[in-house]
């Protein structure tokens, strides 16, 4: 058994995981299909989100050029990171000119897609999650399982014991309402201490150099406000011509999401602290990293370049909510994660992320940006037939079959002789065990044909007319 | 067209083709009350999908290619099955687009396609007459034929006129049942769960018949049904509408 | 140009080798804005005043809202509120000339924002309808904190400067250089992330109290 197969016999054995998995994935589909239905210009909406994000790529120099030069107009420091490392070394080399002690986080994936949480804890940097579900799962010591609820694998019986062991002072943890109150209380503190905040950008705004942050905490602006330097990390994709085109993507992008049509916070930071201000940072840097998106440009994933990270993909997805987003083994799970990983981890290490899809098209469906998700799994998994990764047994299987899909009349001749082995396995109308067919008989019964191809059958019904 | 009836290939797909050929019958019983002259070419094997889906875009091009060569000519090209059909309409182009001959060809070839139900319903506006099936039915939407050709309500308006049957909604109709073709054998485990949530579905709706367009799809929620006991019996839309009912349903034997 | 920026600019250029020029783009973003339109959520009919005041209090929005006519009022409101809620009349006071210059006389009123602030009293910049949105424009009489530290917000904004979508306040903004941050807030601090559950009062407030202030004359 493979590491991936691994991971998902242990998720589909994790009755609890499950019960986590449907209670915030249920929640999120009702709400965002209820959302698009009082929406009924969405479909326009999501043809003009798409080619907003398509003009953006395709002009990508021009637009980060602009980008560049207006945020540095407002007094933001510009670093270009070209993989994750190095964008990590150059956030870690920020915090420690500030001489920074403890830092705040606000919930960003990039973040976790370059390590930065870890790199901070090995340059030994007190870390503070402030994300609530980052926040638990920072206590549990865990990586997230979903881009918008990363403690979703997580009961709320369970996040109760974990502040119950973690918290001062508690107090009742019964309901979500004391859960949510103890983390309030706990990290209070915390975010007026931090010497630094770091953030990611929803949208980076290329015509007034400002970036976006969207939350429903209250977080982002808790972090990136207090400490003396803000530190924004953002993926060289995320770019929008002006305010308005980012209008329209938060529109998508958080009905998508949440169901909600704006999430409670949506801020717009542009440079440090200016004259007056009694509040905000005096330090503002913005991190660009590339980190592969580069060559998902050159690799013909352009369309996925469009990604929001609304996380609408998962909440539809059949696998998705089977197994959960760790049983994935990589930074974004689901369908999108399907596509991403094998360009980042390389695609002999994440083949099965690809293969494990029923390409069913629920999830290009919802996508908010129209990004063909079937077509572009599909494209991996030509490069993994390509590349000579398909298992051996498979592989033969499939050509001995396509050397007869080719050959009619043997092919005919090849299902009439298995036609006639079947029904040896079958007890009345159902085989429920066969050689070969233990992948479909393992859970399932299977039909006894008919007997006989339709095409014999056929050419017997007109020799008798 | 009624004065000049179409010359119609039926493709019946290798699933059927060897499971199921009641289906095909079903199929051709359906085309003749339209009038169609249908003709099932005797050269056909299968729509090339699984090697498709494998990622073998060479070894499918070879059977896309003789299955252009061997529906060239008719004016319709009409298939039991969303999901085979959707990989003539919609893949064969895509995996001729560097080859302009082949890739006309393929254009040519998908512009001639049909899914069986949505043909009879959308081209003839067909409805049952006559056929009568007093019973209790749910439907499942198969997702290419649903996502790729837009097969969701000609089925159920069809259906609609069937004297008798009563259709019952199925909570999450247009989720996947976790076939997946190839998939259901490569993950083996994960296609149980998402079919065992399907079939939990199926039941609660109390309904004595689960039906769909896409034998495939059937096979693998009809043997999860039967494997855990279920009593629900399934069919394919097309044997209902051509008054095939009271044959035996999927597994049964007659 | 630092070294990584010429290589991340090599690499796109390898991969789109033929950029189009300034007005090209230029261009094509001028038909991309033309359909914006078409693709708002077509529910604002009506004065922008009376649209907001109607989605603030929506479920989705879930705030509490009032109109007052005249800001003389808008003590009393807050005093009012500070009651219904049991809160101690002690206010952290936005430090806006606008909100100075009222009558506060019978509660006390402080010009900072304590991190475990009760209660707050603010002036957004406006609003916009589609959203049931208030935005606030940073700046030394808007400190950003306040709108997140208190657990109570009560926050006046002028009927005139509610607009419709919001675009519309986009534009009212078109050409002016930005501040250091424009805040929407829509409805108080909340979080789903144990269960998908919505619990309000995450990290900022956990109530927010909206005040029209004037009305169109009839």
């Amino acid at each position: 058994m493979n590491a991936f197969q691994g991971r998902v016999t242990a998720a589909l054995a994790d009755a609890t995981l499950k019960i986590a998995i449907d209670r915030t994935t249920n929640t999120a589909r009702s709400k965002r299909t209820a959302a698009i239905a009082a929406w009924p210009e969405f479909a326009k909406a999501r043809e003009l989100g798409r080619d907003i994000k398509d003009h953006v790529i395709a002009n990508m120099e021009y637009y980060l050029n602009q980008f560049e030069t207006n945020a540095k107009k407002t007094g933001a420091k510009i670093h270009w990171a070209r993989t994750g490392q190095e964008a990590c070394e150059i956030v870690v080399g920020i915090c420690k000119a500030a001489n920074a002690k403890s830092v705040t986080r606000s919930k960003s994936m990039l973040g976790e897609e370059i390590g930065l949480p870890h790199a901070l804890e090995a340059a030994g940097i007190e870390r503070v999650e402030t994300d609530l579900a980052e926040h638990i799962i920072q206590l549990a010591g865990e990586a997230p399982s979903h881009i918008i609820w990363p403690a979703l694998h997580k009961t709320r019986e369970q996040v109760g014991e974990l502040f119950k062991a973690h918290h001062t002072d508690p107090g009742a943890l019964e309901t979500v309402e004391q859960m949510v109150n103890s983390a309030r209380r706990n990290l209070r503190e915390k975010f007026m201490a931090a010497d630094v905040g770091i953030s990611g950008a929803n949208f980076l705004i290329a015509d007034t150099g400002a970036i976006c942050t969207v939350t429903n905490e209250g977080n982002a602006e808790l972090t990136t406000t207090p400490p003396r330097v803000h530190i924004v990390t953002a993926g060289i994709e995320k770019l929008v011509p002006s305010m308005v085109e980012a209008m329209t993507m938060l529109r998508l992008l958080v009905r998508s999401a949440t169901g909600a049509e704006l999430t409670q916070y949506t801020t717009f930071h542009t440079g440090p602290k200016r004259a007056g201000d009694v509040d905000g940072p005096e330090e503002f840097h913005i991190v660009l990293v590339d980190a592969g998106r580069t060559t998902m440009l050159a690799e013909g994933l352009a369309e996925m370049l469009r990604c929001l990270r609304c996380g609408a993909c998962m909440n539809h997805c059949v696998v998705y909510r089977q197994i959960g987003g760790h049983a994935y083994g990589a930074t974004y799970p689901g369908p999108m994660g399907s596509v991403i990983t094998p360009s980042l981890d390389g695609l002999e290490k994440s083949q099965d992320l690809p293969r494990a899809c029923t390409l069913n098209g629920q999830c290009q469906e919802v996508c908010p940006v129209a990004i063909p998700l079937p077509k572009l799994i599909r494209g991996w998994r030509t490069k993994a037939w390509v590349q000579g990764y398909e298992p051996l047994h498979t592989a033969w299987a499939l050509r001995i079959w396509e050397f007869l899909a080719v050959r009619p009349v043997l092919y005919q001749l090849a299902s009439n002789m298995a036609l006639r082995i079947m029904p040896v396995f079958a007890k009345g109308g159902w085989i429920s065990k066969m050689p070969l067919a233990g992948g479909w008989t393992r859970y399932r019964d299977m039909p006894k044909p008919q007997g006989g191809t339709f095409l014999a059958q056929y050419k017997k019904h007109q020799a008798a007319k | 067209m009624k004065n000049n009836p179409p010359r119609v290939a039926l493709f019946a797909t290798c699933l059927v083709d060897a499971m199921r050929p009641q289906i095909g019958f079903a199929a051709l019983a359906l085309l003749e009350q339209v009038n169609c002259v249908v003709e099932v070419p005797m050269g056909q094997t299968c729509c090339g999908q699984p090697a498709l889906n494998s990622g073998d875009q060479d070894g499918t091009r070879k059977i896309a290619k003789q299955n252009i060569k061997l529906l060239a000519g008719f004016d319709h090209v009409v298939v039991p099955s969303g999901s085979c059909a959707a990989t003539i309409k919609k893949d064969y182009p895509d995996l001729f687009e560097a080859d302009p001959v082949w890739h006309a060809k393929a254009v040519d070839l998908a512009n001639r396609t049909y899914e069986l139900l949505s043909y009879m319903s959308d081209l003839w506006g067909w409805r049952p007459k006559d056929v009568s099936y007093a019973t209790t039915a749910t439907y499942h939407d198969s997702c290419s034929g649903l996502r790729s050709l837009n097969v969701q309500a000609q089925p159920r308006k069809m259906l609609a006129d069937v004297t008798g049957l009563e259709l019952l909604p199925l909570e999450g109709a247009n989720v996947c049942c976790g076939f997946g073709g190839t998939f259901c054998v490569k993950y083996p485990d994960i296609s149980n769960a998402i079919v065992g949530e399907k079939a939990a579905a199926i039941n609660a709706t109390g309904a004595a018949l689960l039906l769909g367009g896409d034998l495939g799809c059937l096979m693998n929620m009809a043997g999860k049904l039967h494997r855990d006991g279920s009593k629900v019996r399934a069919f394919h839309t097309a044997e209902i509408l051509a008054g095939m009912g009271d044959g035996p349903a999927i597994g049964e034997t007659a | 140009m630092s070294n990584a920026k010429k290589a991340i600019f090599a690499a796109i250029r390898k991969a789109l080798p033929a950029p189009a020029s300034a007005p090209t783009i230029a261009a094509e973003l001028t038909q991309l804005r033309a359909r914006v339109t078409a693709t708002r959520p077509d529910r604002v009919s009506g004065p922008p005043d009376e649209v907001f005041l109607d989605r603030v209090q929506s479920p989705g929005v879930a705030a509490t809202a009032e109109r007052i006519i005249s800001w003389d009022e808008f003590p009393a409101v807050v005093m009012r509120y500070a009651e219904q809620h049991h809160l101690a009349p002690n206010i952290a006071l936005q430090p806006h000339p606008d909100l100075e210059a009222l009558n506060w006389g019978g509660c006390q009123t402080h010009d900072h924002i304590h991190t475990d602030e009760t209660l707050a009293v603010g002036l957004a910049l406006g609003g916009i309808a589609e959203t049931g949105t208030l935005i606030f424009h940073s700046s030394p009489q808007s400190p950003t904190l306040f709108a997140f530290l208190p657990l109570h917000h009560v926050v006046a904004v002028p009927y005139k400067n509610i607009w419709s979508w919001m675009e519309d306040y986009v534009a009212s903004f078109d050409g002016k250089s930005p501040p250091r941050n424009v805040n929407f807030v829509t409805g108080a601090s909340g979080t789903t992330d144990i269960e998908g559950a919505l619990v309000r009062g995450a990290h900022g407030p956990g109530w927010l109290h909206i005040v029209v202030v004037g009305a169109a004359a009839q």
